[in-house]
């Protein structure tokens, strides 16, 4: 190498002596030579052997696959149950144009796995909830980690790592936010020690009767109105019409409406349909709707529209031209223009489907642009109908499809710090561990780590003692269980205790008519779930999940046997109730760009006027030069939304949570 | 020379709604004008050494969609590299880096052009930069040769070119971003809550009617009328009635503005059904921030007090508008008004005529801007009203980055300069301790620079320290270090061992965050950072410092 190298920072005219290095002959590099030198032999050796598993191949798991196999990691399984997109591809480097509609997890395998022949990469284009992940699969594992876009899966992925015990490194991203977590069973706090953020919620009468804003009339076109003409048969199950004393008269109403519009349903792809639809939703219900005095006392009552006046004036319009503009705001005529187009387009994909013999479903997507086309037109005309600002084509897309904002730079940093916290698991320095958070407009600093937080004792999740026991399925009865391994085995003898599953109470002392029922029975199988809760009121246990794993070899005379020997059983006492509960932020759910379990359960910011979602920290460790603190506003808002009957409408997009006032 | 080295070419995407599609995620972070920005971008990397945290760098721009990039790099393809790279494969192995690296990032996207160099022999990095086209932004990695440095800088001197440095060795990495002299930012992208401005204490004469017209008989509205109130029309009624018995002030400090709230609060109804008034309620939270008199935001005072030493950058566009604001300040003792008035409780037709009210006179500020720009800018120089119009949205929160500090203050990237921040840094890490602050990572950056100094694979530690003293012409023993040779001595064997190798994961997390300034700085939104960022893997900690 060149010895005179110099450096832009000292001007070339300063002589100063350069010490010059005499020429030594390099050693012979491998294709390892730089990761054996800085991590050390045996952080690597470590790291050859380790199996790893990354649930989410999306904006972070692309990186961090790559990360990981240049890194040298031995084996590394890759679950997703994603197809590639369009929009992906600004971020997901490992797809391509040719690679849309694929499979996230196999193509990412493809692209990752000639980089380095070394590395065994196993791939599984699936839902991470399946059956076939078992606790007993992740336990396999040296590492877990999170590279997800949703609550619900990174809660699921949370809850088997705690009861497999295996370290979970938890990440995500949310345009140039992110964090990085490691969470360690009993050492550092769970994704669930700190309470997430719900979705936004609306009232039911505030979609259906009296909108005031544009987000309103976005979730009545996508939640409402797509749904009941184009989406799975209707699903009563999904609105709560439990009625109350204000609002008895218009709920019934309501679904006098909703059972209407169904029958129009029948007369898709008909020429009448679109004129039909639009006097149905916008010339009859909100005449009925103007005709109840009582709403409008304090509200500016809604105009019904005319479908052939509109038309008229609709007329001069160049369709082309119109749909081309996303970021305009169309006028009235416009939207009524997309609105019958895309009634077309939709309509025509429920026939062809029904000729071949199919039935038709047809769900919001916001990469699918005749449901979008849809859900903005109509929208647009409710606002009308109701003077409320119409928005953009590309401002709809963001808040009916809970669009978050993702760039590659951010999932590089993320991932990269993921790998960090991985060589720290793997030496097994937890108390090095750090939750680190990417503070994009602090510029003094663009990262700011904390110390890993403790878990919260009163954690629904890990707050608990985690057993699991082997059980002959087809003999074993609910009596086996508490006789052969609660009162005995885990210790709670002449205890007052409850054992319930996520249905409800299968067991307490006034409730024993289950005990002789075997647990195929009551619907538990291998991988099952019970919750133990000690009734007694001084001193009692924590509460104890049982994970029920299926006996591979026969049990010889008992037909349940608990994984630990009853020495090696110390169930801890329930903390004493702190007089003030540690105050901890709402941790906003952030995004990994990946789906593995097909819905995009994250925050959805609907309304637009929100911060842009924080990422979790807690306010005793704020950051003063955080441009963002932690959102004290939000958890207020949370505590009231939480008291009401919320109803959840999930869609293929995300789930739209309404709250029946 | 523009030939390009993809050797398979993937469709083009059809037309722009494809596009706007596939670049969706990231075009509600920085919107049309700054992809437009990104995609006639031409970017220059000079790569050595290991040659891992540039490319990592280039992916990132790569994917967003910059228009072309070029890739200048003297090595052939050897084993590590495919142990760190991975836009190196097997097949690569003893071929130009410049030209596999060219290949497998143009991949990542068919719209983006690339190229490489040195093709010939008598190619060489002078050459490249004299016949291609104009670079927007060059980035190089080290261990770079001093020639092709100096003809970098040149370069950058002579065509006002931002320059970045990298350095990725072991587990440590810095990055230097230099933008030709005084770099302005006007779409900073301000928290959107912070933007308002409701000038309740010098409305102009057509609010103070419409907020007066409304007001008039404030009792006598009855109740739907009183709870749709606007809560800028309750503030400037009750401010006015607080004038009228405070001798003509307004509330000034924290008590008289909690008592004004309080009248605000007293005057809501409760003897409607609801038992309260949610207008009010808006119009006692909006007091505290929304009654507070004008003051001159620390980022425009700077720019407004700027002197200029460059007569070419005096006349560019934002200085023009600039002075324009300034001359607009200086006669109205305010900023032209953004507009934009948030959402609040107020019948529909109301709120409509008073977002009119506000879009108005910011129409009107912005053609007075446009007015005195245009002639600041003279004949035969057209002002783009649409600039004018960004330029006074943003006012209050433009940034410029890379000021030199006047007075006292030592230039950037001097030696002196370099003493000074350690000088600050260690004294900072005596009380580190008392203060609950974690240590300073300049060591990092002095240790990484010593490195690039001795330009040696084989350097060891010794050699490092020994490059640091001659950087700094200091000893570093001096009592005010602290155990600042300790720290040196711990960070240069961590170097020596590392062998001027990259990790991957490193030079990727780097790569992340150096792509991210350089999409600041091309696209001219957010701020940069200002200007070396020093990364320590082992702590996962980051530290910037301007030298």
């Amino acid at each position: 190498m060149d010895p005179t190298m110099g450096n832009p920072m000292v001007p070339m005219t300063a002589q100063i002596p350069v010490p010059v290095a005499q020429p030594i002959p390099l050693p012979v590099l491998t294709r390892d030579s730089y990761n054996s030198q800085s991590l050390g032999r045996s952080l690597n050796g470590n790291v050859k052997q380790a199996r790893v598993l990354m649930v989410g191949a999306g904006g972070i798991g692309c990186e961090l696959l790559k990360n990981l196999v240049l890194t040298g990691f031995g084996e590394v399984h890759v679950v997703d149950l994603d197809t590639i997109d369009l929009s992906n591809l600004n971020r997901q480097f490992l797809f391509r144009h040719e690679h849309i509609k694929k499979s996230k997890a196999l193509v990412a395998k493809e692209a990752a796995q000639k980089f380095n022949p070394a590395v065994k990469i196993v791939a599984h284009h699936a839902n991470i909830k399946d059956a076939q992940f078992n606790i007993e699969w992740f336990s396999s594992f040296r590492i877990v980690f999170n590279a997800l876009d949703n609550l619900e899966a990174r809660r699921h992925v949370n809850k088997m790592c705690l009861a497999a015990d295996v370290p979970l490194i938890e990440s995500g991203t949310t345009g140039f936010n992110g964090q990085v977590q490691v969470i360690k069973k009993g050492v550092t706090a769970c994704y669930d020690c700190a309470p997430k953020e719900t979705p936004k919620s609306f009232p039911v009468c505030t979609i259906r009767s009296t909108p005031s804003q544009p987000i309103h009339c976005i979730v009545w076109g996508k939640s409402y109105l797509l749904n009941e003409i184009f989406g799975a048969s209707e699903d009563e199950s999904a609105f709560d019409h439990s009625v109350d004393g204000d609002n008895a008269q218009e709920i019934e109403e309501l679904k006098r409406e909703s059972a209407a519009l169904r029958k129009i349903r029948n007369s898709v792809g008909t020429e009448e349909f679109a004129q039909m639809l639009f006097e149905k939703v916008f010339k009859t219900d909100i005449e009925r709707l103007r005709s109840m005095e009582d709403m409008w006392k304090t509200r500016k009552p809604p105009e019904p529209l005319n479908y052939k006046d509109l038309l008229e004036k609709a007329k001069s319009l160049d369709k082309e031209k119109v749909l081309k503009d996303a970021q305009k705001v169309w006028s009235l005529e416009e939207n009524l223009v997309v609105f019958n187009d895309s009634l077309e387009r939709l309509s025509k994909r429920v026939l062809e489907s029904k000729n071949a013999g199919q039935e038709s479903i047809i769900t919001f997507d916001k990469d699918d642009e005749d449901t979008l086309d849809f859900v903005a037109a109509s929208a647009n005309i409710r606002s009308a109908v109701f003077g409320i600002d119409r928005k953009s084509k590309f401002d709809i897309k963001q808040m009916a499809g809970n669009i978050i904002p993702a760039i590659a730079t951010t999932n590089a940093i993320v991932a990269g710090l993921c790998v960090l916290e991985a060589f720290k698991v793997l030496k097994g320095h937890y108390e090095q561990a750090k939750e680190v958070f990417l503070t994009p407009f602090a510029n003094a600093r663009m990262l700011a780590s904390d110390k890993s937080r403790e878990p919260n004792p009163d954690c629904p999740v890990c707050g608990v003692y985690q057993t699991r026991v082997f059980v002959d399925l087809e003999k074993a009865t609910l009596n086996d269980l508490v006789e052969h391994l609660i009162k005995t085995d885990l210790g709670y003898g002449e205890k007052d205790f409850a054992i319930s599953n996520e249905v409800g109470i299968l067991y307490d002392p006034d409730e024993t008519d289950n005990l002789e029922k075997k647990l195929s029975e009551l619907g538990i199988k291998s991988d099952s779930f019970l919750t133990i809760t000690d009734e007694d009121d001084e001193e009692p246990f924590v509460n104890v999940v049982i994970a029920i794993q299926e006996a591979k070899e026969p049990l010889g005379d008992k037909p349940v046997k608990g994984i630990l020997d009853p020495e090696d059983v110390k169930i801890p006492l329930k903390p004493k109730k702190q007089p003030q509960p540690e105050l901890v932020a709402t941790p906003a759910p952030t995004n990994g760009n990946s789906t593995s379990n097909g819905q995009n359960g994250g925050v959805i910011d609907l309304d637009g006027d929100e911060p842009m979602a924080t990422p979790a920290k807690s306010l005793k460790r704020g950051h003063p030069e955080d441009a963002e603190g932690p959102s004290v506003k939000k958890i207020k808002a949370n505590d009231k939304a939480a008291d009401d009957d919320i109803v959840f409408i999930e869609d293929s997009a995300g789930a739209i949570v309404i709250d029946d006032d | 020379m523009t030939e390009i080295v993809m050797d398979q070419t993937p469709p083009l995407l059809q037309g722009p709604s494809e596009k706007e599609r596939k670049y969706d995620r990231q075009l509600r972070l920085w919107a049309a004008s700054g992809q437009a920005a990104l995609e006639s971008a031409n970017i220059l990397l000079v790569n050595s050494g290991a040659g891992t945290v540039g490319v990592e760098t280039l992916k990132n721009l790569i994917l967003p969609g910059i228009g072309r990039f070029v890739i200048h790099d003297n090595a052939l393809v050897d084993e590590a590299d495919l142990g760190v790279n991975f836009f190196l494969d097997d097949g690569c192995y003893g071929k130009p880096r410049a030209q596999c690296l060219a290949s497998l990032l143009g991949e990542l996207n068919p719209e983006v052009e690339g190229d490489w160099s040195p093709k010939t022999k008598n190619d060489s990095l002078g050459s490249l930069l004299k016949k291609s086209p104009l670079f927007t932004a060059i980035m190089y990695t080290y261990p770079i040769n001093h020639v092709e440095l100096e003809s970098l800088e040149q370069y950058s001197k002579e065509h006002k070119t931002p320059l970045i440095a990298i350095h990725s060795t072991g587990f440590y990495s810095y990055f230097t971003v230099r933008p030709p002299g005084t770099f302005p930012i006007v779409d900073t992208h301000p928290d959107e809550t912070a933007t308002t401005d409701l000038r309740l204490l010098n409305p102009w004469p057509e609010l103070v009617e419409f907020a007066k017209n409304m007001t008039k008989d404030i009792d006598g509205l009855d109740n739907f009328e009183h709870g749709h109130l606007p809560y800028v029309v309750i503030l400037l009624h009750y401010l006015d009635q607080w004038k009228a018995t405070h001798n003509g002030a307004y509330p000034s400090n924290y008590k008289e503005k909690t008592e004004f709230r309080q009248l605000v609060r007293d005057a809501a109804r409760t003897d409607n059904p609801e038992g309260g008034e949610e207008n009010f309620d808006e119009a006692a939270a909006a007091v505290l921030k929304t009654v507070a008199p004008f003051s001159l935001p620390s980022g425009l005072k700077e720019v407004f007090e700027y002197e200029h030493k460059d007569p070419i950058q005096e006349r560019s566009m934002f200085w023009i508008i600039a002075d324009a604001v300034k001359v607009f300040y200086t006669k109205h003792g305010s900023l032209p008004l953004p507009g934009n008035v948030p959402d609040m409780k107020a019948q529909s037709k109301v709120y409509v005529q008073l977002q009119n009210i506000y879009k108005t006179k910011a129409r009107k500020d912005a053609a007075e801007v446009l007015q005195t720009a245009q002639a600041i800018a003279g004949a035969g120089r057209e002002v783009d009203p649409a600039e004018v119009d960004l330029f006074c949205k943003n006012a209050a929160f433009v940034k410029l980055i890379n000021v030199e500090d006047g007075g006292d203050a030592t230039p950037l990237g001097s030696k002196e300069r370099l003493q000074q921040v350690l000088r600050a840094e260690m004294a900072n890490d005596q009380v580190a301790e008392m203060t609950l602050q974690p240590m300073s990572l300049f060591p990092i950056y002095l240790a990484l620079r010593g490195l690039a100094y001795c330009g040696n694979a084989s350097a060891d530690k010794t050699q490092i320290v020994e490059a640091v003293k001659s950087l700094l012409s200091d000893d570093l023993s001096s009592e005010e270090y602290g155990d600042l040779k300790e720290k040196m001595d711990n960070v240069a064997e961590d170097l020596a061992r590392a062998e001027y190798g990259e990790l991957h994961n490193i030079s990727a997390l780097t790569g992340g965050m150096v792509a991210q300034e350089m999409i600041k700085i091309i696209t001219k939104q957010y701020i940069p950072i200002d200007n070396t960022c020093v990364f320590d893997g082992i702590k996962s900690r980051t530290q910037v410092f301007r030298v």
